[in-house]
């Protein structure tokens, strides 16, 4: 067997009360695609930023092609050829792709701090050829789409290639998270070209995706990798196990709790609702029920579900809840007739990072922890603390910043928002689940399940088509702006994606 | 993930390069202000009125290309008032003067620009290694050259007697005066250091995220502190139009640059955000605030009622120039 | 609970107490006006900054009167900054204050009552300039000696009037304002007005604010010739500093020496250009002058060989005498020089050309 590309062995790293890592070992074969697979605090991430210098690990070793390395930076690593791509995008939007792809190491494209435009726009299309990549290396990259960039910085990272003079090692962290599946699609032929000059490690909390990827699969847990599975013939059920120590449930959906929805006069009710990216948009959602919307990107669903919520301009239509109009959509006014929102970018409107666990919780519902004008810091205490125990988030305190806990714990948090003062009625869920493992999605999914027991409407915009038709009642195509479809999802009557597809183009 | 091949996205193609419709507010705006005033007096369209505009922009021209560059990388400075007023002492006190027998013509307008250079180094300098915000340590650096200029100006008001920097003022070239021209050059160096040099490029990639440049491997400190030194030199230069055309060195030289230069390149299009716009936004911001000042006069507005005009109409300007760009439930800071 | 109650109470006794000592010590000093050794006499001038030629001057005339009597002036700037100022001010006062000499600049109109106040109940000599509000008057309180300022409508109109002689008495002219809610801005354009009410053959073309500033008069200046053209005989500058402006425009114009120009201050410039013919008037208040007459009214009193009781309520808030400044006396102006006979303490108040109403 050849030497490795990368290895690692007996990865230490320790945070104040936590052991992130906890002797991780983990090999890359020259030419393979490794994936990693772990829930959410399994060390995945910590390891990946041992890998790439940004995090200094305690004790263990890194080899480089049987060399062993110490990795203090970013370039470090870069040098070595080990590189990685982000899952929070490390572009800088305002500078054209070209300029991204040779950032930090422009070489004969800048000479005596002068650009030589022609000189760098070659070396980019250099490292967009590896990947054959269409996109204009003079392109502005915050006008290229969320793939575009993708590639930008696959592309970007490939210049490591140049550096080291070896084939490189490429980290890609979530990459598929907002994807869509067409993009996934392309993204996956991009990985199985570079296995042909360089190894990638991949990693994803999309057990299908990883099967379908890779060569062979990693497992971390508890800081530690705890097994190895070749890919070919696996199924998800087993890297699951591996993944939680033990079998996960089958009912992923929590179906079984899915309330019997009462066909009486709908909570919410959207006629003929026009906006600047969707037309005549007709919606009903009954007490306890929950409706998916579907579409490719691009199909206005994004945007319905903000207008409801008043935070998208509408030109034409009317919003019912309670057969009681709400004119002029506004925020407020959507607040005060009880909806919710959970929006998609949960770090830039879902929440205030730096505020703690209990201000972000009753940020819209002020009342509910206030006496008159003041905040009443016991009554605060004592609400936020119960829907920390009823919904197990997982902090420290009320009182630690939002910013530091996990992502489905963050979740959690912004849907209890939403919760505390008692009268929430609709909820509008954008992409809740995104950026979750499978534990948290479970955990949100069972919380959607008793919210629609409650009597919670409920409008959801899913993560994947398998979501939708797991969770929904009831689903509407939106294709174009316009909903092209109604699918009928009951439990133990539910659609195939592919019935779904049909619809969507 | 088994529904892939079925979908495709829409093939949906704009242009990405260059300007687009987003950056074109400003000019807008100030071709219909021209227009207007324009229509409403015929003073205002004569080839003079013109010519006094363009000169009369001149040195806010020189400032706002330096303060660009500052805004651009996402910091604010507002050193130029100080940092003006002691170029302008330096250079009435060099050149041939009535306060002392110096006599160092261009040498002497080198060593204020210089001067300028080192008060926008001390301020980048404080900015990176002691950690001040750029709104206060600019505003200390502004306070030092404030007093440095205090200090040369001793009582009494040097005015100058060169030839050759009075006549910058007053000769004229294609119409123009010599420092509209020269700072039709700086608006050109200036551009062709935001196009084609790395501290440019750099400039404007801090202002849009400078973590990025960090993982990148680049050392982002220097180019802070040269972006600061290169807005201290248009103003150094910005002090010595000054004296040009005040015939004298004075420590208010600078009065009020800071925050019209920051004005104007807002106008412009420049966010105080960081990475957005340029030199030649700011270009047009300047001269959207200068048509506005003159227009109002020419027309004949009542000086009582000018500065709340003036207000008002900056404030649609601006309005006017971020509709394209305003979207969904932006916040704006 | 109680006993504190007391406590409270006992120490706001004392305070007040110690409060009626203090002031009385304040009437002491000041019934003991006269006792002062000259040596013992601590003098203090207060301005805005150094940076303009009129301010110096001021300082320049504190330090010249200083050194006739064989002391040191203390120089004081606040930038033009109100609390600046107030807290120099309190610095002052908490020293030794029993011979304490101040001639202040207040900031503004609003900012002389706390510094009177504090004068008086420390017991310092006190002489204010230009800005007081009128219903607060020296008369009716005992260390502040004076309050001097100018007349803006007189000095307005003396060079409107020289300005209307010198176009011939018939043409039109421009104003350049200063800041238009000042004191000084309003009475200068009033008098602008009284005289072109009395010289019907000028026409105010325009006016426009420039601030008090010579850049910005230069601007304006050249606007306004852009908009008039060869209509404008003359300019007229509410000071000396946008006059001077006005001169550089008219010069980048090619229209030097063809359009007249008055302002007001005598900055040493401004007299330059009378003497040499490029300004036709400016009017002088004469700075070096006020820098020392301040100090010098308190230095008589606090020495003894002035009463403050004998100080003539017209006295007490005056206007002072201001120069017309033409090519003809020009030359006397040209560098300002104080003359000891004027701060001899019998002739401290020969300048004064009525009082302030």
């Amino acid at each position: 067997m050849s030497v490795p590309a990368l290895e690692v062995r007996g990865l230490v790293k320790h945070y104040p009360g936590v052991k992130a890592l906890d002797g991780v070992d983990l090999v890359v074969r020259p030419n393979e695609v490794l994936g990693l697979a772990g829930e959410n605090g399994a060390g995945k991430s910590t390891l990946l930023k041992a890998l790439v210098g940004l995090v200094a690990p305690d004790a263990g070793e890194i080899f480089v092609r049987g060399e062993p390395v110490r990795l203090r930076s970013v370039v470090e690593a870069a040098n070595h050829g080990i590189g990685m791509v982000f899952q929070e995008q490390s572009l800088v939007p305002n500078l054209t792709a070209a300029e991204n792809i040779v950032l930090g190491s422009e070489g004969s494209a800048v000479r005596r701090g002068v650009y030589r435009w022609d000189t760098m726009r070659r070396l980019a299309q250099e490292q967009l050829d590896k990947i054959g990549s269409d996109i204009d290396p003079l392109a502005r990259t915050d006008s290229l789409s969320f793939a575009e960039r993708q590639m930008v910085e696959i592309a970007k990272v490939l210049r490591i290639e140049e550096r080291s003079q070896h084939p490189p090692v490429i980290i890609l962290d979530e990459p598929t998270s907002v994807l869509e599946s067409k993009e996934i699609e392309t993204l996956f032929a991009q990985i199985r070209r570079l296995r042909e000059f360089a190894s990638v490690v991949f990693v994803s909390h999309r057990l299908d995706e990883v099967l379908d990827v890779c060569d062979r699969v990693t497992v971390l847990r508890g800081g530690q990798s705890v097994g190895e599975v070749a890919t070919a013939g696996a199924v998800p059920g087993e890297l699951h196990k591996l993944m939680i120590g033990s079998t996960g449930s089958d009912d992923h959906y929590h179906s079984g709790a899915a309330s019997l929805v009462a066909a009486e006069q709908p909570r919410l009710s959207v006629r003929k609702l026009s906006g600047r990216s969707f037309q005549e948009v007709d919606l009903d959602v009954a007490a306890g029920e929950i409706v998916g919307i579907v579409g490719v990107h691009g199909s206005g669903r994004e945007d319905v579900c903000r207008a409801l919520f008043g935070a998208e301009p509408t030109t034409a239509g009317e919003i019912r809840m309670d057969g009681k109009k709400i004119d002029l959509p506004h925020t407020r006014a959507a607040c005060a007739a009880g909806i919710g929102y959970v929006p998609a970018e949960r770090k830039i409107e879902g929440m205030v990072g730096a505020m703690s666990v209990a201000d972000n919780m009753t940020l819209t519902k002020q009342k509910a922890r206030c006496t008159g004008p003041f905040v009443a810091p016991k009554k605060q205490a004592t609400l936020v603390d119960r829907w920390i125990e009823r919904l197990s988030i997982r902090t420290p305190g009320r009182d630690t910043a939002i910013g530091r806990l996990s992502g489905g714990n963050q979740q959690k948090v912004v849907l209890a928002r939403w919760l505390v003062g008692g009268d929430i009625k609709l909820l509008l869920l954008d992409h809740p689940t995104r950026g979750l493992d499978i534990g948290a999605r479970s955990e949100v999914y069972r919380l959607m399940r008793e919210l629609a027991g409650s009597g919670v409407a409920t409008v959801l915009l899913a993560d994947s088509l398998e979501e939708a038709i797991g969770m929904a009642d009831r689903i509407l195509v939106m294709s174009d702006g316009r909903v092209v479809a109604e699918v009928a999802c009951p439990n133990g009557g539910k659609p195939s994606p592919l019935d779904l597809v049909k619809e969507m183009v | 993930m088994t529904l892939t091949s079925a979908v495709a996205t829409a093939p949906r193609r704009q242009s990405r390069r260059g300007a687009s419709f987003r950056d074109a507010g400003p000019p807008v705006a100030l071709v219909v202000i021209f227009g207007i005033f324009a229509a409403l007096s015929p003073q205002f369209r004569s080839v003079d009125n013109v010519q006094n505009i363009v000169d009369a922009a001149a040195v806010l021209a020189v400032v706002t290309s330096g303060i660009t560059f500052v805004l651009m990388m996402g910091s604010i400075d507002l050193s130029a008032a100080g940092v003006m007023g002691a170029s302008a002492l330096t250079v009435s006190l060099l050149v041939a003067n009535n306060r002392n027998d110096n006599d160092y013509g261009l040498l002497g307008i080198g060593a204020a620009v210089l001067l300028g250079c080192a008060f926008g180094c001390l301020s980048g300098l404080a900015l990176v290694l002691l950690k001040v915000p750029s709104f206060m340590a600019t505003l200390g650096v502004s306070a030092i050259g404030l007093g440095v200029a205090t200090l040369m100006f001793a009582g009494v008001q040097p005015n100058i007697t060169d030839t050759m920097l009075e006549s910058w003022a007053i000769e004229r070239f294609l119409g123009f005066s010599y420092l509209a021209w020269i700072a039709a050059a700086c608006i050109l160096v200036g551009w062709l250091i935001q196009r084609y040099t790395r501290l440019g490029r750099y400039a404007f990639a801090i202002g849009g995220a400078e973590e990025v440049l960090t993982l990148s491997g680049v050392r982002v400190k220097p180019y802070k502190v040269a972006v600061f030194t290169l807005a201290g030199a248009f103003y150094g230069l910005g002090g010595v139009m000054v004296t040009s055309q005040l015939g004298a060195g004075l420590v208010q030289a600078g009065d009020g640059y800071d925050f019209s230069a920051i004005t104007a390149a807002v106008v412009g299009g420049t966010l105080l955000t960081g990475g957005r716009g340029g030199i030649l936004h700011s270009a047009v911001g300047v001269l959207l605030v200068m048509v506005l000042t003159n227009g109002l006069v020419q027309v004949g507005v009542s000086p009582y009622w000018q500065g709340g005009v003036e207000g008002l109409i900056v404030v649609a300007a601006v309005a006017a120039a971020v509709i394209p760009q305003r979207r969904r439930n932006q916040v704006v800071k | 609970m109680k006993s504190s109650a007391t406590i409270i109470s006992l120490s706001l006794m004392a305070a007040v107490l110690a409060g009626c000592t203090e002031e009385a010590g304040g009437d002491n000093a000041a019934a003991e006006s006269g006792s002062c050794e000259s040596a013992d006499v601590r003098l203090v001038g207060q301005v805005r900054n150094e940076s303009n030629p009129y301010e110096a001057s001021w300082l320049a005339g504190g330090d010249a009167f200083a050194q006739s009597v064989g002391l040191k002036q203390e120089r004081l700037t606040y930038d033009g900054d109100s609390t600046k100022q107030q807290e120099q001010i309190s610095q002052i006062l908490a020293g030794d204050t029993k011979c304490l000499v101040m001639n202040v600049l207040p900031n503004g109109d609003s900012d002389t009552a706390p510094i009177v106040k504090g004068a008086d109940s420390a017991g310092a000599y006190l002489v204010t300039q230009w800005n007081k509000p009128a219903d607060l008057k020296p008369a009716d309180h005992k260390t502040w000696l004076s309050h001097i300022t100018y007349n803006g409508v007189e000095s307005g109109q003396q060079i409107g009037d020289a300005l209307a002689t010198a176009i011939g008495g018939s043409g039109g002219i421009i104003a350049l304002q200063g800041v238009l809610d000042t004191a000084a801005a309003k009475d200068r354009f009033a008098g602008l007005e009284a005289s072109l009410a009395k010289n019907t053959g000028v026409k105010l073309l325009d006016q426009q604010a420039a601030n008090f500033s010579r850049a910005e008069a230069l601007t304006v200046t050249k606007t306004l010739l852009t908009k008039h053209g060869d209509n404008v005989k003359g300019i007229w500058a509410a000071n000396d500093d946008m006059a001077l402006g006005a001169l550089e425009a008219l010069q980048q114009a090619g229209k030097a020496g063809k359009v007249a120009v008055v302002g007001i201050d005598a900055v040493p410039d401004a007299v330059g250009a009378v003497q040499k013919g490029d300004m036709t008037a400016t009017v002088s208040s004469d700075g070096t002058w006020q820098g020392g007459i301040g100090l010098a009214i308190g230095y008589c009193v606090a020495t003894g060989k002035l009463k403050a009781a004998d100080i003539a309520a017209d006295n007490r808030a005056f206007f002072a005498k201001q120069f017309l400044v033409t090519k003809d006396n020009a030359a006397g102006f040209a560098t300002p020089k104080t003359n000891p006979a004027d701060f001899e303490c019998a002739n401290v108040f020969n300048r004064v050309a009525g009082p302030l109403t």
